[in-house]
């Protein structure tokens, strides 16, 4: 089972990806700030990370760019209520972006594509 | 003794004297005194008595001789003396009218016209031709600017002629050739102007010499002096001519020449000195008028500068107010996306596991289809709030529709609607926000089927005078110019948010990229969007 961490400073999206990531087969972990984050990725591995970008008085950008060189092999998808953040070019970093929704099938989407691109990735030795 | 003349009459009646007449002053035939001073001492009879006189042997008779002589001596110089300062009050007066007119000039032209006639008027210094050079700093040069006078007897009796018949000043004189003749003079002169530039490093010549010198120079005997340049002299053609250097506070401004071409007047030391008087108020008065012209070129710059300076003044103020909406929207963003995902979220979770039986599974189908149309509107403000800042480069027009149909493509299939583009090759890259236009691209073919299914839009691109244009046309659907009005209209009554916003926010979208959007409805059916594109950058227009 492939297991997602999940960092949202918002208590009711942390349940919704929970329950609706869950329903998809993945193990489900979430975070509500990047101290949480760390704590958690430094207790055990994961094999993808869905952080949203703008955490209460923090940047998730910040937590993005520890992540690529701390735990490079581990993709990051970055979720924003604001599709500028496109633009920004530290957001390009990342391995997906979503802008949020209630309809959760794009950030399924996403997740299952980066995660078949990441397995394809292993299997090559990259 | 028996006397001549009638000196010694205590008067005389009108005939008695051949030097007084019956209708001259009264005082000459009443008063010995007068008559004495006045006539009979250049009376001839006067001079024989007074040899008669001497002749008698007289002592008194050589003093009153001496006396004679000198008194008429006195009186020639006195006479001169009146002459000469009857002249001189004319060139005063002159000089002063002069220097009033160019006192009140700050044209170049104006003083240049007024100094020139000067130096030409019989009433000014009456001489035939004049050309005036200047200093030419940046070329290191004295160069030919203007000249005036006749180039040959039948045009000068013309001009001579003309200025008889006209009683005019100086100033009306100096009006008139501003006026009707300096661009004529000008071209007149031209091939000679043309020749008369002399570089400063040219310290032979005798323009050089002169300037450098700071003093006029009366030049004479031009084809055989030494001196003078044998061309130099072949191009002016006349054998005496006057250089008349211009120094205006020690600085050098030009020279003047001028000549008697026509009449070959000989320039006296007199006319010299009371030009060389002239050309210091010459000097200074085309100097000013050069630093006038100079501070207008300045000030011409200082006005530009200014207005681009408010020009980016008002950019900045407008690009706070931009940045500010941007953080006011950013905000809303945040504020409002959040509870919207987690109530169609939460929404879309109890929906799945809702039987269909149950009565409450179409409220909450309710709660779902609230939320997501709240989401539209939030993307659409959002949208707008991205317009505010385009980001131009070149792209290719086939890539850029291409790409909004294939964002689109999975809401086409949902609904069943076909979209048909025709491909265009060899068209020039457009300058535009890509972002921004593919938006609009993707939101007009969407405005233009929603609400309907199985529709079909055509979309192709093509040249038009040196721009692309993307036109988007649906096939029968009938809408009214009065409902394009208010489809073009923000937050129009008929209008929901969310659908309604869409046409408007994208004429406004292209509107700042300085792209029109022209909406056709044809009385037969079907509405036309067109996209006009730029192909070049805003400067290169």
């Amino acid at each position: 089972m492939k297991k997602i961490l999940v960092v949202d400073d918002e208590a009711n999206i942390r349940i919704l990806y929970a329950d609706e990531l869950a329903e998809e087969g993945y193990e489900v972990v979430t975070a509500a700030n990047t101290a949480e984050a760390v704590e958690k990725l430094q207790e055990s591995e994961f094999d993808l990370t869905v952080l949203d970008i703008k955490l209460k008085n923090e940047s998730g950008i910040e937590l993005l760019q520890k992540l690529v060189k701390e735990r490079h092999d581990m993709p990051v998808i970055l979720c924003s209520a604001f599709s500028c953040y496109k633009d920004d070019f530290s957001a390009w970093l990342a391995d997906g972006y979503i802008v949020k929704s209630g309809n959760l099938d794009e950030l399924k989407q996403e997740i299952a594509r980066v995660l078949e691109k990441k397995s394809q990735r292993v299997k090559v030795g990259i | 003794m028996d006397w001549e003349c009638c000196w010694n009459r205590d008067y005389v009646a009108p005939g008695d004297c051949p030097h007084v007449f019956a209708d001259e002053d009264e005082e000459l035939l009443l008063s010995k005194q007068a008559r004495i001073l006045e006539k009979c001492c250049e009376c001839d009879r006067f001079k024989r008595d007074l040899i008669n006189f001497r002749n008698s042997g007289n002592p008194w008779a050589s003093v009153v001789f001496i006396i004679n002589e000198e008194y008429l001596l006195q009186k020639a110089q006195i006479q001169s003396l009146i002459s000469f300062l009857d002249n001189k009050t004319l060139e005063v007066r002159f000089l002063h009218e002069l220097g009033s007119v160019l006192q009140s000039s700050v044209d170049l032209d104006e003083v240049l016209s007024v100094a020139l006639t000067a130096i030409t008027a019989g009433k000014g210094f009456g001489m035939n031709r004049a050309f005036l050079l200047l200093v030419n700093r940046e070329e290191a040069q004295l160069k030919g600017h203007l000249a005036i006078g006749p180039r040959n007897i039948e045009e000068a009796s013309q001009a001579w002629d003309e200025i008889s018949r006209n009683d005019l000043d100086l100033k009306t004189l100096a009006q008139n050739f501003r006026k009707n003749k300096l661009t004529a003079e000008k071209a007149k002169f031209h091939d000679v102007l043309e020749q008369l530039s002399i570089p400063f490093s040219n310290h032979e010549h005798i323009l050089i010499k002169a300037l450098e010198s700071r003093h006029p120079l009366l030049v004479e005997h031009a084809f055989l002096n030494p001196e003078v340049d044998l061309e130099f002299a072949r191009l002016l053609n006349v054998d005496t001519f006057l250089i008349m250097p211009l120094i205006s506070r020690n600085r050098k401004v030009g020279l003047i020449i001028a000549d008697n071409c026509i009449t070959h007047r000989p320039i006296s030391a007199e006319d010299m000195q009371s030009l060389e008087t002239f050309t210091f108020t010459v000097a200074f008065a085309i100097e000013r008028a050069a630093l006038y012209d100079r501070l207008q070129v300045e000030l011409n710059k200082a006005t530009e500068a200014n207005n681009k300076l408010k020009e980016q003044q008002e950019l900045i103020v407008k690009m706070e107010k931009m940045a500010l909406v941007g953080r006011i929207t950013s905000s809303i963003a945040h504020s409002i996306r959040n509870p919207l995902m987690i109530i169609g979220g939460f929404a879309r979770s109890i929906l799945k596991n809702t039987p269909s039986t149950d009565p409450k599974k179409n409220y909450i189908e309710s709660i779902l289809g609230e939320a997501s149309q709240l989401e539209r509107v939030l993307d659409e403000i959002l949208n707008y709030s991205d317009s505010l800042y385009p980001t131009k480069d070149f792209w290719d027009v086939n890539q850029l529709v291409e790409s909004s149909i294939r964002d689109a493509q999975k809401l086409f299939l949902e609904k069943g609607w076909v979209c048909h583009f025709n491909h265009a090759d060899g068209l020039p890259m457009v300058y535009v926000d890509f972002k921004q236009v593919s938006y609009c691209v993707r939101a007009l073919i969407q405005n233009d089927l929603e609400g309907r299914t199985g529709e079909e839009v055509g979309v192709k691109v093509y040249e038009y005078y040196g721009d692309v244009r993307i036109v988007i046309e649906d096939y029968g659907h009938k809408i009214s110019q009065e409902e394009i009005d208010k489809l073009l209209t923000p937050f129009s009554e008929t209008n929901e948010m969310g659908n309604g916003l869409g046409v408007a926010l994208c004429r406004s979208m292209l509107e700042k990229q300085g792209v029109p959007l022209d909406v056709f409805a044809s009385p037969e059916g079907g509405i036309t969007y067109t996209i006009t594109l730029p192909t070049r950058k805003e400067e290169q227009l």
